[in-house]
C-alpha cells in the first residue's frame, strides 16, 4: 500500500468522528491490555525473561551478517531456495517469478506484515495468482478491500454486523450475526482452498541461524496448514527476524503471546525445516524463503538500530493514548502505533511519515510494555530531532519552541509570564475553563475545553507554603 | 550465479553497516534455564491446568480399557462418526481399533479425510512430548510422520505415556535441536481466533476440539 503518513492529522480526524470505530478501538485494546496484565501478573519470570530477549536481539543485529549467512546456509542444506530482495519492486518481481515458475494459480496466504510492506497481493494477483488470506482477520478485510488496522487483530475495525453484510455480499451465504456461524462459514470457504492451492504464503515470526528454520505464531491454525497441504511454501522475511538458535526460541515463546494476547502461548506454534523428505507423507516440496532488507540496512547502520529488534507483539499500540484514540488507519501505513511511528519515516522516508513521530505524548507506556525494550520515546524524540535539522518542521513551530525554550530557560521572565497568565485568565475565562486559543493554538482547544490557569503559579504557592524565598533556592 | 551474488552482497552490505558499530564479537550467551522442578505427577498436574485453561480436554486412566468408555462417549458428544490414525503409529491403531465398539464409529485413512467430508471425524496421533509449561503437546513429521491428525480432524486425540511430559519449552527443543525434523508443531489446545469483535471463538482452521489421553 501507498504510505499515506503525510495526512495523518487529517486521517486522525475521520477517525475520532467515527464512533462505531471508537467502540472498536476502545473494545480491543482494553481486552488485550487486560489479558496481557493478568498473564504476566501470573509469571513472575517475566522480567528476567525479557531482559534476556532484550539481549538476544541486540546481540544478534551486532552481527547480523554473521547469523544471515548461517541462516542462508543452513535452510539451502535442508533444501530451501533463499531469494533475497534489495527493495520492495525487487520482492515483488521474485515473488511473481516463483509462482510464475511453480505454475501457481491459487495461494493461500497467512499474516505477513513484510508482505503488507512489499504488496505482494496486488503483484501476484496481477500476475494471475489468486491470493487468498486465511487468517480470519485478514480474510475479513481482504473482502472488504482495506488495509490492517491491528498488528495482530487486522479486523478489529469491523462490526460482526459489517462481516455479515460482508460475507453475504461477497460469499453468497445468508444473513447471519451469530460470530460462531461467521467463523464456521470462513472455516469451510478457506477449507476448501487449503486443499487447493498450490502455494502456501506465510510471513515468519522469527528464523531461527543455526538450523535454518522458520518460526509461526498462530492461534487458528492457518499458518500449519498452508505449510502442510500445498506443494509449494513462500515464506517472506524480513532480515531482522533471525535468532540464533532454537533453543532461544523458548525466550521469545515467552514473551510474544503473553505481550501480543495475553495468553501463556498461542495455539499453534510451527518451526519448519526445509523441505519434504524421503518416506514425508506430506509437506512442500519446494520452499522459497524470500529474504527482505526495503531500507533496514541502512536503519541498522544508525542511532534507529534498535527497532529492528521489535517482534510485533502489538503491546505498544494497545497502550498507547494516541493509537487508543486514533487506530490504526490513521498512521497511514502498514505498521501503526509507536513502532510504526519509528519504523514508517525509517522505511518510507522521513518527509513521508514527518507527523508520525510527533504523533506522541512521550508518556513512555510503549516502552515499559515492550518485550524486547525498544527505548521507543527516546527513538521518537531522535526523529523530531531529523525532522528538525532536515527542515521538515513547520517555521512557526520551531519559532514557538525558542520561544518556549528561552522562557523556561529564565526563572524571572516564566514568573512574570505566569502572573501575567493568571489575571488574564481571571478576566477572559468562564467557569474555569479555556473554550477557545488563536491560530495555530486552537488545536489544543477545537475539540476540548483546556482547564484555566489559576489566579496564581504553582512556584508562588510553593514558595509561600514552604517560606522560600528565591535567593534561598 | 547470479542470485549466490545478491545473497553475497546482502551480507556485505549489512557488514558495512555494522561496522564500527559492533558490539560484543562473542555468539550471544544462549537463554539462562532453570532445571526442571517436580516429578512425573506433578508436571503432568501442571500440564492438565494448563491444558484445560486453553480449551482442552484431558483424561487420565491407568489402562486402555479403563479409559475407553468415557473417551468414546466424549466423541461421540462431539458428533465424530468417523475415526483415523496414522498407518505407522501402533498405539493410535490400538486405540482407535478398541474404540470402535463404543460408538458409532467408522474407520477411514488419513488419505481419505483429506476430502471435505460432512463427517465430523476424530484423528488418533501418538504426540512425542508434553510441556507442563505451556500445556502443549509435541508432534513432528520426524521419520515420515503424518501431521494430518492435528491438522484436518474435527478432535484430534493426542496419546502420551506419562513419561513424554516434560517440563519446559528446552528440554524438547534441546532433543531436536540436533536434527530438526521438517515440522515441529506445538499444539496447544483447540484451534481458536477472536478476530471479529474480539469474541473468542473454537474451530477456526484447526481441529474444534483437543483431547489428550493419558495412560
Amino acid at each position: 500500500m501507498e504510505p499515506r503518513s503525510r495526512s495523518f492529522y487529517r486521517n486522525s480526524e475521520k477517525a475520532l468522528a467515527n464512533a462505531t470505530l471508537q467502540d472498536a478501538i476502545s473494545r480491543t485494546t482494553e481486552k488485550f491490555l487486560g489479558h496481557r496484565a493478568d498473564s504476566i501478573a501470573a509469571f513472575p519470570d517475566f522480567e528476567a525473561v525479557r531482559h534476556e530477549g532484550s539481549r538476544i536481539k541486540q546481540e544478534t543485529l551486532e552481527r547480523l551478517d554473521h547469523y544471515l549467512a548461517l541462516f542462508i546456509a543452513e535452510a539451502e542444506k535442508r533444501g530451501a531456495v533463499v531469494h533475497v530482495a534489495r527493495d520492495a519492486a525487487e520482492a515483488r518481481e521474485i515473488a511473481v517469478g516463483i509462482a510464475r515458475k511453480e505454475e501457481i494459480t491459487l495461494a493461500v496466504k497467512s499474516k505477513s506484515m513484510v508482505a503488507e510492506e512489499v504488496e505482494l497481493n496486488g503483484a501476484l494477483e496481477a500476475a494471475g495468482v489468486e491470493v487468498v488470506e486465511s487468517d480470519l482477520g485478514e480474510f475479513i478485510i481482504q473482502l472488504a478491500g482495506e488495509p490492517p488496522s491491528h498488528l495482530i487483530a487486522p479486523a478489529v475495525h469491523k462490526t460482526r454486523e459489517q462481516v455479515a453484510r460482508l460475507f453475504e455480499q461477497k460469499l453468497g451465504v445468508p444473513y447471519t450475526e451469530r460470530i460462531p456461524e461467521l467463523v464456521q462459514i470462513a472455516r469451510k470457504h478457506l477449507r476448501a482452498k487449503f486443499l487447493a492451492a498450490g502455494m502456501g504464503i506465510s510471513g515468519a515470526n522469527f528464523l531461527c541461524a543455526e538450523s535454518g528454520s522458520i518460526v509461526l505464531v498462530t492461534n487458528e491454525g492457518n499458518g500449519r496448514m498452508g505449510t502442510i497441504l500445498p506443494r509449494v511454501h513462500l515464506a517472506v522475511a524480513s532480515i531482522e527476524k533471525v535468532i540464533p538458535r532454537l533453543a532461544d526460541l523458548a525466550v521469545f515463546l515467552r514473551l510474544l503471546p503473553r505481550s501480543a494476547t495475553g495468553q501463556v502461548i498461542s495455539t499453534y506454534v510451527s518451526v519448519l525445516t526445509g523441505t519434504k523428505r524421503p518416506g514425508d507423507p506430506e509437506g512442500p516440496d519446494k520452499l522459497h524463503i524470500l529474504l527482505v532488507d526495503n531500507g533496514r540496512t541502512a536503519i541498522l547502520q544508525g542511532k534507529y538500530r534498535e527497532i529492528l529488534k521489535c517482534i510485533r507483539c502489538a503491546a505498544c499500540l494497545n497502550i498507547c493514548p494516541v493509537y487508543q484514540s486514533v487506530g490504526g488507519h490513521a498512521y497511514g501505513w502498514v505498521y501503526p502505533g509507536p513502532m510504526g511511528s519509528v519504523l514508517t519515516p525509517l522505511l518510507a522516508g522521513l518527509a513521508e511519515g514527518a507527523p508520525l513521530p510527533n504523533a506522541s505524548t512521550l508518556c513512555g507506556a510503549c516502552a515499559e510494555v515492550c518485550p524486547v525494550k525498544i527505548p521507543l520515546p527516546e527513538l521518537l524524540v531522535e526523529l523530531r530531532a531529523d525532522e528538525r535539522s532536515q527542515g521538515l518542521k513547520n517555521p512557526a513551530e520551531v519559532l514557538g519552541m525558542k520561544a518556549f525554550a528561552a522562557v523556561m530557560n529564565r526563572a524571572g521572565i516564566l514568573e512574570a509570564l505566569e502572573r501575567v497568565i493568571g489575571v488574564l485568565s481571571q478576566i477572559f475565562c468562564k467557569e474555569g475553563k479555556v473554550t477557545w486559543l488563536p491560530f495555530k493554538f486552537s488545536g489544543w482547544t477545537d475539540k476540548r475545553d483546556f482547564p484555566s490557569p489559576g489566579p496564581q503559579p504553582f512556584r508562588r504557592l510553593w514558595k509561600k507554603q514552604r517560606g522560600i524565598r528565591p535567593w534561598n533556592r | 550465479m547470479e542470485p549466490l551474488d545478491k545473497k553475497e552482497e546482502l551480507i556485505r552490505r549489512i557488514a558495512v553497516a555494522l561496522r564500527g558499530h559492533e558490539g560484543a564479537k562473542a555468539a550471544p550467551r544462549p537463554p539462562a534455564s532453570s532445571p526442571g522442578t517436580g516429578g512425573e505427577s506433578d508436571r503432568i498436574a501442571r500440564f492438565r491446568e494448563r491444558f484445560e485453561e486453553q480449551g482442552g480436554n484431558f483424561l487420565v486412566a491407568a489402562s486402555l480399557e479403563a479409559l475407553l468408555p468415557a473417551l468414546g462417549e466424549m466423541l461421540r458428544l462431539s458428533g465424530v462418526t468417523v475415526l483415523f490414525f496414522p498407518p505407522d503409529d501402533a498405539g493410535a491403531r490400538q486405540v482407535t481399533e478398541a474404540l470402535v465398539p463404543f460408538g458409532p464409529f467408522s474407520l477411514a485413512s488419513p488419505a481419505e479425510v483429506r476430502h471435505p467430508s460432512p463427517h465430523p471425524a476424530a484423528g488418533v496421533q501418538t504426540a512425542e512430548f508434553a510441556i507442563a509449561e505451556t500445556g502443549s503437546i509435541i508432534q513432528t513429521s520426524r521419520g515420515g510422520k503424518t501431521l494430518l491428525p492435528g491438522l484436518l480432524a474435527d478432535v484430534h486425540v493426542a496419546l502420551l505415556s506419562p513419561a513424554a511430559f516434560v517440563d519446559r519449552m528446552e528440554e524438547c527443543l534441546a532433543t531436536l535441536a540436533e536434527d530438526p525434523p521438517r515440522n515441529l508443531s506445538f499444539l496447544s489446545g483447540p484451534s481458536r481466533s477472536a478476530d471479529i469483535e474480539q469474541t473468542l471463538t473454537i474451530g477456526a482452521h484447526g481441529p474444534k476440539k483437543m483431547i489428550v489421553v493419558v495412560f
